[in-house]
Parts: structure tokens; sequence; C-alpha cells
């Protein structure tokens, strides 16, 4: 009995695959591989080669024959020289300010940042209102539905040119602002700051269809004994919303807060379409610098430089996202 | 059976070799960008083909807004397309430094030919004593006019001599009822690019108080109603042919590749326009008459050229006097003229017959718009921020000329 004793450290024998086994495994990878040879060439080999290309001197968009400057093209995105001279002479405050106010990347992250505080919250609450609205059994409600989610699939640069035409000096919004009293005597989209809660106003209302479906969805999910146990308990409505519904919704604002995140730091189109970047800088969003710098410039290296940065802060949201999924679940 | 079986393959081996050397020749393989909408690429194919038999032109279409991103990627694969079509300065200069530009010197000397039809253009394609791309085509900028209008206004029409300061008190006169005196379309070009004019002045220099006198001059007449405002113009996504084709706008500087578009649609009954003219750009005072800026459309070969002596003879065609004659044909401005070249360009059907019009096809001076320049496309963007910020009035004019030069400097210091 001692003689045949396996010892417990031994390593298990490595069992030799059957004909059966290997051929089910390559059917299976034959069924991976089109997804796979897909991804590796639309998007794994591009972002490789984008990172290679942040560190080189590229004007053409080839790798080949590119001029290898390590970390130039960051330290001229940041402009470490003149910032990090601020820093020295006039303080931490000055060197951010600096940053900031004048060097193009620190405005696109700016003008992106702000453009993603206001807009993501604000979408939210206007999908959410939306769906608590027509989540009751009133008459059009699908109708309703339909309409708000129309935005959605309708051309972006047929909103954006209508919504330039009606953000227009004398459009309809101006004319409407002017009745309440408020005379704002220009295009939205020609001042500096209200080119930017143009962006926002559109992005809001073209999104918030869109959201709103799914928390439709959501509040389909909510149990009703939930809200028949709180009426018995004397709860009233606002109670009700605030300690049942919402706590209810949280996955599902969670998530879509994550899907507006990293949407609102890869906008382009509205921008484009709307402001080109402008008036000056006031509107130069981070997809907008990477597409002047590689396609206007055609400094590829720099915009792969700039596309790396975009990419450290949609990977932190992301990470955030996985660190923070449990506290947002309702099980 | 046999025998017949031979005659059959003996026939068919017969057929193939005919069929083969029916299709010998040389087909010159040539990258363009909207092939089928740019009727002189046809006209000039169709021209060259029948004067030069066995060799058959081949365009090969890249859409104009992409073109130089899509062109530097074919390149940098190892394209073997004959000729690339050069659509702008900067470009041909990062394909150059990639080593991509055929250096064409060589050909020049050997087959004599002339550059005078130039008038000096040809110097923008010239990079370190190489000629790498030759011109056939320059757009400089003309002032286009509603005679219509100003007939109606009872004010002189525009000449060739006319000063910025006279062109002002023109649009205004022109101006009411719901009529403009003039059209300043967004860009920086059309805007306040005249500076440049000088010979003196150039967009890369990093010093733009020469700007300060245009931005004036273009607010003047928006704040007398004498032009759409600009921030109304942009919010509208307003082209300026349509806005000249409305009919309501008297004068409109303009590059000269609007004369065919306007042909066109005055033919097909699109344009609310029936009788218009042109004359050379207004000048400052210190500026001599005639002078004006201007693009070129160029021609290069690809060093992994697999025709290159045909595409050069197609080039020294293209770039002379018969190419330049076919190019003008269509209402298009080759870069290379001659007086035979500008009696083809005025007799075109629809272009104005008026003394003035036809003399302003031969300017006194014209500089480039951009010169070709490593920091070009970055200094455009810079300018192209701040233009927009002077023009919304977010900033004065000095603010914003001030703003132009500390960037651009900066940008140069590097």
């Amino acid at each position: 009995m001692a003689q045949n004793a396996v010892p417990l450290t031994a390593k298990p024998k490595k069992r030799k695959m059957g004909h059966l086994e290997r051929k089910n495994t390559l059917v299976a990878f034959s069924f991976i591989a089109p997804n796979f040879i897909g991804f590796a060439i639309f998007t794994l080999i591009p972002v490789v080669m984008s990172v290679i290309m942040s560190l080189m001197e590229s004007k053409t968009g080839a790798i080949f024959g590119a001029k290898w400057v390590g970390l130039a093209n960051f330290e001229e995105i940041f402009n470490v020289a003149k910032v990090s001279g601020k820093i020295a002479e006039e303080g931490l405050l000055s060197g951010l300010t600096y940053f900031f106010n004048r060097v193009d990347l620190g405005i696109a992250l700016k003008n992106t940042v702000f453009y993603t505080v206001v807009t993501v919250p604000l979408t939210l609450v206007c999908s959410i209102c939306l769906a608590l609205v027509l989540n009751r059994a009133v008459k059009g409600a699908v109708a309703f539905r339909a309409i708000f989610f129309f935005p959605y699939v309708a051309s972006m640069v047929a909103i954006c040119v209508c919504w330039n035409f009606m953000l227009m000096k004398d459009g309809p919004i101006n004319q409407l602002l002017m009745s309440i009293g408020i005379n704002f005597n220009k295009s939205w989209t020609a001042d500096s700051t209200m080119a930017m809660w143009a962006i926002i106003l559109v992005s809001v209302w073209r999104s918030m269809g869109y959201y709103m479906v799914i928390y439709l969805a959501a509040l389909q999910g909510v149990p009703r004994e939930l809200y028949e146990a709180a009426t018995v308990d004397g709860a009233n409505k606002w109670q009700q919303f605030w300690n049942i519904t919402l706590p209810q919704l949280n996955p599902t604002t969670f998530f879509s807060s994550i899907m507006l995140i990293i949407g609102c730091f890869k906008i382009y189109d509205t921008v484009a379409i709307m402001t080109g970047g402008g008036p000056g800088r006031a509107t130069k969003m981070l997809v907008t610098y990477i597409y002047d710098t590689a396609f206007v410039q055609f400094n590829y290296g720099k915009a792969s430089a700039i596309a790396m940065v975009l990419l450290v802060i949609v990977l932190l949201v992301t990470v955030i996202q996985f660190s923070m999924e449990k506290k947002f679940s309702n099980d | 059976m046999k025998k017949l079986l031979a005659l059959v393959l003996a026939a068919i081996m017969t057929l193939s070799v005919m069929s083969f050397a029916a299709a010998e020749g040389t087909t010159l393989t040539i990258v363009a960008w909207d092939v089928n909408t740019t009727g002189y690429l046809t006209a000039q194919k169709e021209a060259y083909e029948a004067t030069h038999p066995g060799v058959t032109i081949e365009y090969i279409d890249v859409s104009s807004q992409d073109y130089d991103t899509k062109v530097a990627a074919m390149l940098a694969a190892g394209d073997s397309s004959d000729i690339y079509m050069v659509k702008d300065v900067p470009a041909l200069m990062n394909w150059y430094d990639a080593g991509y530009a055929m250096n064409m010197n060589d050909y020049i000397a050997a087959s004599n030919y002339d550059l005078s039809g130039y008038v000096g253009m040809e110097v923008n394609y010239n990079y370190n004593g190489e000629q790498v791309a030759l011109p056939f085509r320059s757009d400089f900028w003309v002032l286009f006019y509603n005679k219509t209008l100003f007939d109606n206004a009872g004010v002189a029409y525009p000449t060739n001599d006319m000063t910025w300061e006279e062109y002002k008190e023109k649009a205004i006169a022109l101006s009411g009822n719901g009529n403009y005196g003039t059209h300043n379309h967004t860009w920086l070009s059309a805007c306040v690019n005249w500076a440049v004019c000088d010979g003196v002045n150039t967009l890369i220099d990093g010093e733009y108080s020469d700007l300060a006198y245009f931005y004036q001059l273009v607010q003047d007449l928006e704040d007398a109603g004498a032009c759409m405002a600009y921030s109304e113009v942009t919010a509208a996504g307003l082209h300026y042919s349509g806005a000249f084709g409305n009919g309501n706008i008297a004068m409109l500087p303009m590059g000269y590749w609007y004369v065919a578009t306007l042909i066109n649609n005055i033919k097909d009954g699109n344009y609310n326009v029936s009788d218009w003219g042109i004359v050379a750009v207004p000048h400052k005072e210190d500026v001599k008459a005639g002078s004006t800026f201007g693009n070129l459309t160029g021609v290069m070969i690809n060093k992994k050229a697999t025709n290159a002596d045909a595409a050069w003879d197609y080039i020294a065609w293209l770039c002379g006097e018969e190419g330049s004659k076919v190019t003008a044909g269509t209402g298009n401005r080759p870069a290379w003229v001659s007086e035979g070249v500008a009696k083809v360009m005025s007799s075109v059907e629809g272009f104005p017959q008026d003394e003035n019009s036809v003399a302003a096809l031969l300017p006194s001076y014209v500089a480039i718009e951009i010169p070709g320049d490593p920091n070009a496309s970055a200094i455009s963007s810079i300018l192209g921020e701040e233009h927009s910020m002077i023009m919304t009035r977010e900033i004065s004019i000095e603010e914003g000329i001030e703003e132009m030069n500390e960037r651009v400097q900066e940008l140069l210091s590097k």
C-alpha cells in the first residue's frame, strides 16, 4: 500500500490530448479566428503601431523609415520646457494656469473634461425624468418614446446643421430667450462661452432618448412589491422615488455613466460640424486636436502622442468602472 | 480529327498573341482627386491620347477631402503609379522629405523644357535646387462682380486698378434692399491674405501686423451692413458659391476656380446671375495694381514609377503650350501661360468678353498663398484659430494679432 502511494508533491502527469479533443479545440479556434483576426487587424495592430508612432517623428503616417525621437512628442504636447520654466519661476499654480490656458493639449483637456462633467449628469437626469414620465400608462407614451429616441438614429450632420440654424443670432432660440427678457445678440457658436453650451445642448438632446430607453427597461425590472410595501408603510411618491426607484436603478446609472464618460471623451462629430473647435480654441477637444494634428498638419507622431493621453484617460475610467462595479450592483 | 484539333489550338494561340499585341503600349497611371467631377482631367486625357497613340491614361481616383492622407499612405506602401497630382505645397514637401518624389532636373535639361511661361511660379516646387514637381494649374484670386446689381445701383463697374478704399466705398454704395455690396467667405485667405500681395509679407514669417488693415476693412464692411457677418456665414455654413449665385451680392473676391463653377451653373440655370465680370483684386496704395496671390496644382513623378520616361513626356506636354491650352479650354487657369493660352481662356463659352475681364487673366504679380515650409500647416491652424476669434469679435484686432505673433513665434523658436 505504502509502495503504491503517490507523493503529494508530485506533479500530475500531463495528459495527452486525444484526437477528438484536438479536433474540437481546432473547431473552437476556427470559430474564434474570424473575430480575433478582425480585431487584430483593425484594432490591436493599429493600437500597437500608434504606441510606437508616438515615439517617432512621422510626417507620412509610415512607421518604417520614421525617425525615433523618444519622448520628444510628449515633451512637445505638454510644452514641458515652457510649463516647467513657469513652475520653477512662478510656482506650480502659475505653471498649471499656463498649461490649461495656453498649451493646446491643456486647453483640449480642460474643454473635454468640462464638456464631460456637464454632459454626463445632465444627460442622466434628463433621461431618468423622461423614462419616469413615459413609464406610466399615459396616452401617447409609445409615440413620445419614439419621438425622443428619434434624434439618436437621425444623421448627426443633419442634427448639427439644424441646431446651428436654431442657435443663430436671429434664430428661434435667441428669439425665445428675448421673449423672456434675455437679449443674447449673437450666434451661440460664434461666442467663446456659449459655443461649448451649444455643443452640450445638442449632445444631451441627442443621447437622452437612447438612455431613456435603457432606463425604461430598468424601470420594468423594479419589483412592484417594494412600492406596495412602501405604500403600506406610508411613504409618499418622493420618498418612494428616492429610496426605491433610484437605488434600484443604480446598476443602470453606473453602466450609462461609464458609456457616457467614454463617449464624451471621444466627442468629435458634433464639434467638427458645429464649431470646428472654435471660436479660437473655445471648443477644441482631445479628438479634434488629434485629427487636426494628424490629418491637417500631418504630424502623425505628435497626434499618436495625444492619442496616448486619451488612451490613458479612457483606461483610467475603465479601471474605475471595474473597481466600483460591485458597489453599484443590486445583489 | 487530330488535324482539326491542331488547327483550333493554333488559331487560339494566334488570337491570344494578337490580342496581347493589341494590348501593348504604355498605360500611364495618374493619381488624382474627384476625377469624375473635375472636367479638365477628362479633357487632358482625351487630348493626350488622341495625339499620342499607344499611350493610355488611367486615373486612380482619391477623394479630395482625404487626398493628402491617402496619397501619403499609398506612397509609403510602395505604390508604383507613375504620376501623382499635387494638391498643396506642404504635402509635397512631406513627400519629398520622405523620398517619394523624383527630381525632374535631368528631364528638364534634356528636353529643353521652357520654364519661362510660369513667370517664376515653379520655384514653389523647387527644393534644394531639385525641381520635384511642375504646376499645371494656378488659381490666383480675382474679384467677381454682378454687373446687374451695379447697373441697378448706378455705381461704376470695378476696374483692374481699383484700391481697397474704392472697393469699400463701392461695397457700401451697393448695399441695401436685401443686397450686399460684397461677400467675404470665412477663410482667412478670403478676408485678409491680401497682405501677401506685396511680395514681402508671408503667412509664415511670424509677424502679422500687416493683416490689421484688412481685418479693419472687413469689420467696417460688416458694421456698415455691406456684407454678411462672419459669425452668421459660419453658423449657416453658407457656401460662397451659392451666396453669389443668389444674385444679391455685388462683389466676391474668390479664386479663379470659381469661373468654371459660375459658367456651368449659369448655363444650367441654377444661379440667379446673368451678367458678370472679373477684375483684378483691389490693391493697397503702395502695392502694384494687378497683384494677387494664388495656389498651384501640380504633378510629380513617383520615384517608383513603372513608366518614368513616359510620365515625363506627359508632364512636358501637360505643363507646356498644348496642355495648357487644353486646361484653359475647360475654364481653368493653367500655370504655364502664353498669349496664345490667354486667348483660349477668354474664348471659353460663357466667359465675360469685356476688356477688363480679359485683361484680368494676366495679373502683374502672383504671390503664393502660403509658402512651402515644414511649419506651414501648424501655422495655418494657429492663424485660423485666432482668425475666428477676431472675426467673431471675441477679441480685438490688436489682441488677435498679438496672439498670432506670440503663438507662431513660439512655434518657430522650437
